[in-house]
C-alpha cells in the first residue's frame, strides 16, 4: 500500500514539476558557478588499516585540488576564494571553526583554480589530527573510508558560493580494494562528428543539436567496498556527466549513473539554442564527469552558433 | 351538495425510520429491499400496528367549500406504542394539518420491535379527509339481493427502480366506505368492488398519488400493473435517522451523499474529507488526515474487514465502489473497544444487501472507468448483490501520448475491482416471534487489481525504462448474526490474499500475504440499566517476500554522495508470520439520562520472536439533558500494530518494533433542532507516541559492522481543536434538499523524539521533515481552519443541483533564505538554507465544486446524466511549493484547474 502511495505521490510530483518552467536552468551558465571539483588523486588509500607511519605517509600525501569556476557575466572580475578542510560532512559551510583548517586563500579569475594541498596532514588548533575528527564525526566510524569535506568559498560582488568536495581516505579493509583512479573523458561528438578542443564548429538554426560523449564504459572501474551484511560488495562505476552551456539549454542536464533499477544510462543530450532574441555568438560547452566515488574530470568545447 | 362528513386515516406503513435512540434502520421507500441494512445492523423486526384510532374534526371552512385532502404526517411512536410526536411532512392547508395532528396525537399503536425488542420508531402516515354522499333516509333501507362483484388484482411497482411497493392502499374512488386493499411485501393486491368504472386511487408512502380508471366487468378478474412515481428525488430516496451513539462522534454518510457530493467523483472515501476533523489532503489525494494523525493511521474497514489498498493506482478512485455501499460510519476518534489497530480514526463501510423483491441493477460510465451493480433474490430468504468496475484509461492514453520517432513511450494503467455479497435470512414478510431465536448471515467477497506498465526509451533517449507493477488483493468474509432475547452475537471470519509484484530493470520483487482473521462480538442486555458487549478480534498473516535487487547503498554498504554505481545483485527470499489479537469488553451503565460506558481492549502482537502486549482502557459518558440535547465525552488509549513486513531484519525492517500508541479525548454536545436539523460541537485533544517513523539511527552491530533500522518507534504528535457539524437531513421523500456545514478549528503537531538520525534513510524518510536539526513542530498537515459547505437540491422534473465549497488554511511550509549558494560537487546538487521550521504557510485554499444531474424515469428503468465540475471558478490554489535548482526562489504550483467530468448512469 505504501508503495502505491509513494509511486502515486512521485508521479503526481513529477507531473506537477513538469508544469514548472523556471527561468534559471542548471544547464544554462550565466553567472558565478562552480561546475566541478576534482582532487588529483581522488582517493588516498593507506597500505594498512593500522595507524602506522607508512599509512600516515600515504594519507598525508599532497594532492592537487582543482575547481572549475565560471562567471560568464563577470567580465573577468576578480573572485576571492578560501579553501577549508573540516571534520563533519554535514557542515556544508565548514562553519565550525574549532574543527576546520584553512588550506588556501586568495583571488582568482574565472577558469580553473588549482591548489596543491595536503588535507590529510591538517592539524586543528588544539593539535588534533583533522582526520581523527573526521572519523569521530562519521556515523560509520570510518567503515566505508573517511570522507573529509573540502569547502571552497567564492565571493564576487554580491554573489557567494560554498562548494563542498569530499576527499576520500581509505585502507584495504577487505581483499580486492584498490584506490580509485581519476576518470578521463575520451572526447565529445557534436551532431555525430568528433568535437576537438580547438575546433569551432558552426551551428545554425534552432536545432536541437545532439551532443554525445565517446564511449567510456571500458574505463568504468569495477571495485569492492566493505559490506554491512557481507564482507564485501562488488560495484562498478557508472559515470555521470553533467552538461552546461553558456547559451540556450540542455534539457537533460545530467546523464549516466545507475538508476534504482541498476541500469546505467546513455550519454546523449540535445542542446537547444534560445528560441528568440538570439544573436550569433560563440558558445562554450562544459561536460563534467563524475565516477560516483569521488573522482571527477571535465572537457570544455566551443562552437559558433547563428540563429 | 348534501354532505356527510367523514375523516379517515390510512396507515402508509411502508415508511419506517427510527428515532433516537432506537438502534434501527428500516427499509426505505422507493427501494425498500435494496436499502436494507446489512444483517449485522439493527432492523425492524415488528412494525407498529394501529390499535386506537381517533377521528379528526373536519375543518369547518374546508367542509363548507367541499374540500378534501390527504395529510402526510411523520409520527414518532414510543417504545410503549404511545404517540410522542407528530409533524406534518407537507402542508395541506385549510386547517387539515392541525385537525389531523390533533387526532393522531391520540392514536395508540402496538409497540414496534427492533431486533426483537420494543423500540421507538417513526412512521409516515397519511390522513385522508373525504366527503361522503348522505346516507339514505331512515326507513328506506331495504333488503337488496347480493350485488355482482368484479375483481381488480395486480402489482404495484415503483417507477424506474421497479421495486415492489408494499403497504400501499388501493381503492376505487374517494368514497370513505369504499373497499380497500393493502399491497403485500411483493406489492400485490386484490380488490373486490362493484362492476363498472373504477376510479383507481393508490396511496403509497414515498410515492405520488396514483390515479387511473379501469372498467371492471361483473364476475371477472382484471389484472394490472401500476407504476407509481416516487416522490422527491429523481431516482431513489434515502432517509436515514441516527442510530444511538455510544461513541462521542460517529458521522454517517449515506450512499446518496457518497455518490452525489460534488467534487468527489462519487468516491465515498473522498466524501469523508468534507466532514469535521478531517484535514484537506493535498492535490487529488484521498488520504484521511484525521485529528492531527498522519496518512495510514486511520483504519478503513469494509463490514469490519480492513481494506489493504484503499485507492487504485496513481491517486485513482478508492476501491470502495459507491454502488455497493449502504453507508459509511466515520469515527474521528473515541471509538468503541471493538475497534483497534488505529491511532487515528476509523471508517467502517457497510455494504449493501441484495434486493429481495426482484432484479435491480445499474450501469455507470464516466471519464475513468465503467462499472455495473446488480442485485436480485435467488430464492425466498436468499439474495445476492454484485458489482464490478474497470478502468479504460489504458485505451485512451495512447491517443494523447506523444509518438516521436526514435523514442518510445507507453503507459498502460489498468485497474478493476469487484464486490459480491450473498445474504441468508428469514423469508420475506415473515415476522419472528418476539424473543425467538433467529439467525441471519451473509458471505461477501471483494477485491481489487491494479496494473501499471511503463516503457520509455529508444535511440533518442538517454535511458531505457521498463516498469511493471501489479497489486492484487482478495477478501472473503462471512457474517453470522444470532439473536435470542437480549443476546446478540455476530461472528465474522475472513480470509484474504494480497500480491504485490514489481519489475523495474534489475529490481524484481514478488510479495504475497495470506491472511486469516475473525471477529466475534457478543452483546447482552442484562437489564434496562446494564448492557454488556464483549468479544475478540484476531488476525494472522503469512508474509512471503522474494526480492532481487542491486545492492542498495546505505543498507549494504556505506554510500557516497553522487551517482550510483552498478551494484551486484542480491536475492532475498524470506517468510514472516504475524499475529495480532485483541480481547475487548465494555458495559453500558444507564442511570436515567446518564450512560457511562467503561471499556478495555487487550492487545497482543507476536511477530517472529517479538511479543507486544498492552491494555487500552477507554471510557465514554453520555448525558441526555433533554430529548433533543446530549452532552458527551470520552477518553482512552488506542494502539496500532506495525505492519508485519516492517519486522523483517534490519536494515530492511526492525524486528523489535512495538505498538504505536495514542491517547484520545473529546467532549461535546449535540442538539437536535426539529426533525431534520442536527448540530454537533465537539472538542478534542489527542497525543500520539511511539509511532513508527523511518529511519532509525545508524548503530554498530556485534560483528563490528553497522546497520540502520529502517523503522523505529520514535514518532510523536499532538493535536487539539473544536469541530462543528450542522446537518440538515431530508425529512421525507418530498423534501427538496439536504446538506451540511462542517468546520474544524485545530492545531496539529508532529515529529520524532530525540535527535535526528545521523544518516538519511536509504529508502527515504517516513515521518516529518527534519529542518535545521529540529525534529518536532507543526504537522505538515496542520490546517487551522477547515470549512466545508455541502448542499444538494432537487429542482424537480428530474434535475438536481449540488455544490461543495471548501475554505481551509494553507499547509505549513518552511521558508527558504538564500544568503549564498551551497553546492555539493560530488552529487552535482545544491543544498537549501532554510528559515524557521514550518514558519510559513501556503495561501488559503478555496474551491467551489458543482454537480448537476438530469434524470429520466421510465417504467422499468432510469437514466441519469451528470456533470461534476471541480473548481468551478478556477481558483489557483497552491498545492506544491518547489524551488529552483539553487534554492534561491520558491515556485508555487497550483492544483487542478476547472475540471468538468461527464458521467452517465442507467438503473433498473
Amino acid at each position: 500500500m505504501n508503495t502505491w502511495l509513494k509511486y502515486g505521490g512521485l508521479l503526481l510530483t513529477l507531473g506537477a514539476v513538469a508544469c514548472v518552467d523556471p527561468d534559471d536552468k542548471p544547464s544554462n551558465v550565466h553567472d558565478l558557478r562552480v561546475l566541478g571539483i576534482a582532487v588529483e588523486r581522488p582517493e588516498l588509500m593507506a597500505p594498512t588499516c593500522e595507524l602506522t607511519a607508512e599509512a600516515l605517509e600515504v594519507l598525508t600525501n599532497e594532492v592537487s585540488y582543482r575547481a572549475l569556476v565560471v562567471d560568464p557575466k563577470g567580465e573577468g572580475r576578480s573572485i576571492a576564494y578560501t579553501l577549508w578542510a573540516c571534520a563533519d560532512p554535514e557542515d556544508t559551510l565548514c562553519e565550525n571553526t574549532a574543527e576546520r583548517v584553512q588550506l588556501a586563500q586568495g583571488t582568482m579569475t574565472p577558469g580553473e583554480l588549482v591548489v596543491p594541498i595536503r588535507p590529510g596532514a591538517s592539524v586543528l588548533s588544539d593539535g588534533t589530527l583533522l582526520l581523527d575528527k573526521v572519523r569521530q564525526a562519521d556515523p560509520y566510524e570510518g567503515f566505508g573510508g573517511l570522507r573529509m569535506p573540502l569547502v571552497l568559498n567564492l565571493t564576487a560582488g554580491s554573489e557567494a558560493i560554498y562548494a563542498q568536495k569530499l576527499m576520500v581516505f581509505s585502507c584495504p579493509l577487505v581483499p580486492g580494494m584498490a584506490p580509485n583512479q581519476q576518470p578521463e573523458l575520451q572526447g565529445l561528438r557534436l551532431e555525430g562528428q568528433p568535437w576537438a578542443e580547438e575546433a569551432l564548429p558552426e551551428l545554425t538554426g534552432q536545432g536541437p543539436f545532439v551532443i554525445t560523449a565517446e564511449d567510456v564504459s571500458a574505463l568504468e572501474e569495477a571495485y569492492v567496498v566493505p559490506g554491512f551484511r557481507r564482507e564485501a560488495v562488488s560495484l562498478k562505476e557508472a559515470w555521470s556527466i553533467s552538461w552546461h552551456a553558456s547559451l540556450g539549454e540542455i534539457p537533460d542536464e545530467e546523464t549516466g549513473g545507475a538508476d534504482f533499477n541498476g541500469e546505467p544510462g546513455r550519454h546523449r543530450v540535445e542542446w537547444e539554442p534560445p528560441e528568440k532574441d538570439g544573436v550569433a555568438q560563440e558558445v562554450t560547452f562544459w561536460a563534467v564527469a563524475r565516477d560516483g566515488r569521488g573522482g571527477s574530470t571535465w572537457l570544455i568545447r566551443k562552437a559558433r552558433w547563428s540563429p | 351538495m348534501s354532505s356527510n362528513v367523514k375523516a379517515r386515516a390510512a396507515l402508509a406503513a411502508a415508511s419506517l425510520w427510527v428515532a433516537t435512540p432506537a438502534l434501527a434502520q428500516a427499509p426505505q421507500p422507493g427501494a425498500p429491499a435494496a436499502e436494507s441494512p446489512p444483517a449485522a445492523q439493527p432492523t425492524i423486526t415488528k412494525p407498529p400496528a394501529l390499535v386506537q384510532q381517533v377521528e379528526a374534526q373536519y375543518p369547518a371552512e374546508a367542509l363548507a367549500q367541499g374540500l378534501t385532502a390527504s395529510v402526510r404526517l411523520i409520527i414518532t411512536i414510543a417504545e410503549d406504542g404511545a404517540v410522542t410526536d407528530v409533524q406534518s411532512a407537507e402542508l395541506a392547508g385549510h386547517g387539515f394539518d392541525e385537525a389531523a395532528i390533533a387526532a393522531v396525537r391520540q392514536f395508540r399503536f402496538t409497540p414496534a420491535e427492533v431486533d426483537g425488542v420494543p423500540a421507538p420508531v417513526q412512521v409516515e402516515y397519511v390522513y385522508h379527509f373525504t366527503l361522503n354522499a348522505p346516507p339514505p333516509p331512515e326507513g328506506q333501507v331495504a333488503a337488496e339481493p347480493e350485488a355482482p362483484k368484479a375483481t381488480l388484482t395486480g402489482q404495484l411497482i415503483s417507477r424506474g427502480s421497479r421495486s415492489r411497493v408494499a403497504g400501499a392502499t388501493v381503492r376505487c374512488g374517494d368514497d370513505a366506505e369504499a373497499t380497500e386493499a393493502v399491497s403485500d411485501v411483493d406489492g400485490r393486491f386484490t380488490l373486490e368492488v362493484p362492476p363498472g368504472e373504477c376510479a383507481v386511487r393508490v396511496i403509497a408512502s414515498g410515492h405520488q398519488l396514483y390515479q387511473t380508471k379501469e372498467t371492471l366487468k361483473a364476475n371477472e378478474t382484471t389484472e394490472v400493473n401500476f407504476y407509481l412515481a416516487p416522490a422527491g428525488s429523481a431516482f431513489e430516496t434515502v432517509v436515514r435517522s441516527e442510530r444511538p451513539k455510544k461513541e462521542v462522534v460517529r458521522r454517517t454518510v449515506t450512499r446518496e451523499e457518497a455518490q452525489k457530493t460534488p467534487g468527489t467523483f462519487g468516491d465515498p472515501i473522498r466524501v469523508l474529507q468534507t466532514l469535521p476533523g478531517v484535514a484537506r489532503a493535498p492535490f487529488i489525494s484521498g488520504d484521511l488526515l484525521v485529528r492531527g494523525s498522519n496518512p495510514g493511521q486511520t483504519a478503513t474497514l469494509m463490514d469490519g474487514v480492513r481494506i489493504p489498498n484503499l485507492f487504485h493506482l496513481l491517486g485513482g478512485p478508492s476501491v470502495v465502489n459507491a454502488e455497493f455501499i449502504d453507508s459509511l460510519d466515520f469515527f474521528p476518534g473515541g471509538y468503541g473497544s471493538q475497534y483497534g489497530r488505529a491511532v487515528g480514526g476509523v471508517v467502517d463501510v457497510a455494504t449493501r444487501k441484495g434486493a429481495a423483491d426482484t432484479v435491480h441493477g445499474s450501469v455507470k460510465v464516466d471519464l475513468l472507468d465503467a462499472g455495473f451493480f446488480i442485485e436480485a433474490p435467488i430464492t425466498d430468504g436468499i439474495s445476492v448483490a454484485a458489482s464490478a468496475r474497470r478502468s479504460y484509461i489504458d485505451t485512451l492514453l495512447p491517443m494523447v501520448l506523444p509518438d516521436d520517432e526514435g523514442s518510445t513511450l507507453s503507459i498502460v494503467p489498468v485497474y478493476w475491482d469487484y464486490q459480491l455479497r450473498v445474504d441468508f435470512g428469514a423469508p420475506r414478510g415473515s415476522t419472528p416471534e418476539p424473543g425467538a431465536a433467529r439467525s441471519t448471515g451473509y458471505i461477501m467477497a471483494f477485491g481489487s487489481d491494479d496494473k501499471l506498465r511503463l516503457v520509455s526509451g529508444g535511440e533518442e533517449e538517454n535511458r531505457d525504462i521498463s516498469l511493471d507493477t501489479h497489486t492484487v488483493f482478495h477478501r472473503v468474509k462471512g457474517d453470522w448474526t444470532y439473536r435470542k432475547g437480549p443476546l446478540t452475537t455476530v461472528f465474522t471470519p475472513y480470509v484474504g490474499v494480497d500480491y504485490f509484484d514489481i519489475s523495474f530493470g534489475q529490481y524484481i520483487e514478488n510479495d504475497s500475504i495470506y491472511s486469516l482473521g475473525a471477529r466475534e462480538v457478543v452483546s447482552l442486555e442484562l437489564s434496562d440499566a446494564l448492557t454488556l458487549r464483549t468479544g475478540l478480534d484476531v488476525y494472522f498473516e503469512h508474509v512471503k517476500v522474494d526480492v532481487q535487487a542491486p545492492s542498495p547503498e546505505g543498507t549494504e554498504y556505506v554510500p557516497f554522495p553522487g551517482n550510483d554505481p552498478v551494484a551486484e545483485l542480491i536475492h532475498e527470499k524470506l517468510t514472516i508470520n504475524g499475529f495480532d489479537g485483541a480481547l475487548f469488553a465494555e458495559m453500558d451503565f444507564k442511570w436515567g439520562p446518564l450512560t457511562v460506558t467503561p471499556g478495555v481492549r487487550g492487545n497482543l502482537q507476536k511477530v517472529g520472536g517479538t511479543r507486544n502486549l498492552l491494555l487500552d482502557p477507554r471510557l465514554w459518558v453520555r448525558y441526555m439533558a433533554t430529548e433533543r440535547t446530549s452532552l458527551k465525552g470520552s477518553l482512552g488509549l488506542y494502539s496500532q500494530p506495525a505492519d508485519t513486513y516492517q519486522f523483517i531484519f534490519s536494515p530492511y525492517g526492525n524486528p523489535l518494533l512495538g505498538y504505536q500508541r495514542a491517547f484520545q479525548s473529546s467532549l461535546g454536545v449535540e442538539q437536535r433542532l426539529g426533525d431534520v436539523w442536527n448540530v454537533d460541537v465537539t472538542g478534542f485533544f489527542n497525543r500520539r507516541f511511539e509511532n513508527v517513523v523511518a529511519p532509525g539511527d545508524v548503530r554498530a552491530t556485534d560483528g563490528g559492522s553497522f546497520t540502520q533500522d529502517r523503522f523505529v518507534n520514535a514518532g510523536i504528535g499532538k493535536a487539539y481543536g473544536v469541530e462543528l457539524m450542522v446537518k440538515k437531513d431530508r425529512a421525507a421523500a418530498t423534501d427538496k434538499w439536504y446538506g451540511w456545514l462542517s468546520y474544524t478549528l485545530s492545531h496539529a503537531e508532529d515529529g520524532r523524539a530525540g535527535a535526528k538520525p545521523r544518516v538519511d534513510g536509504a529508502f527515504g524518510d517516513d515521518g516529518p521533515p527534519v529542518v535545521n536539526e529540529q525534529t518536532y513542530g507543526l504537522s505538515l498537515w496542520d490546517q487551522t481552519h477547515i470549512l466545508t459547505l455541502v448542499a444538494n437540491y432537487v429542482l424537480g422534473n428530474g434535475w438536481e443541483l449540488g455544490g461543495r465549497f471548501r475554505l481551509t488554511t494553507g499547509r505549513p511550509t518552511t521558508p527558504l533564505v538564500h544568503p549564498h549558494d551551497v553546492y555539493n560537487s560530488d552529487s552535482n546538487n545544491y543544498g537549501p538554507t532554510y528559515g524557521r521550521h514550518l514558519s510559513a504557510r501556503t495561501s488559503t485554499f478555496h474551491q467551489l465544486d458543482v454537480r448537476v444531474e438530469k434524470g429520466w424515469r421510465f417504467d422499468n428503468w432510469t437514466l441519469a446524466l451528470y456533470l461534476d465540475v471541480q473548481n468551478l471558478y478556477n481558483a489557483e490554489n497552491v498545492e506544491f511549493v518547489f524551488n529552483d535548482y539553487r534554492y534561491r526562489n520558491e515556485m508555487e504550483i497550483p492544483g487542478i484547474p476547472i475540471l468538468p467530468v461527464l458521467g452517465v448512469k442507467g438503473s433498473f
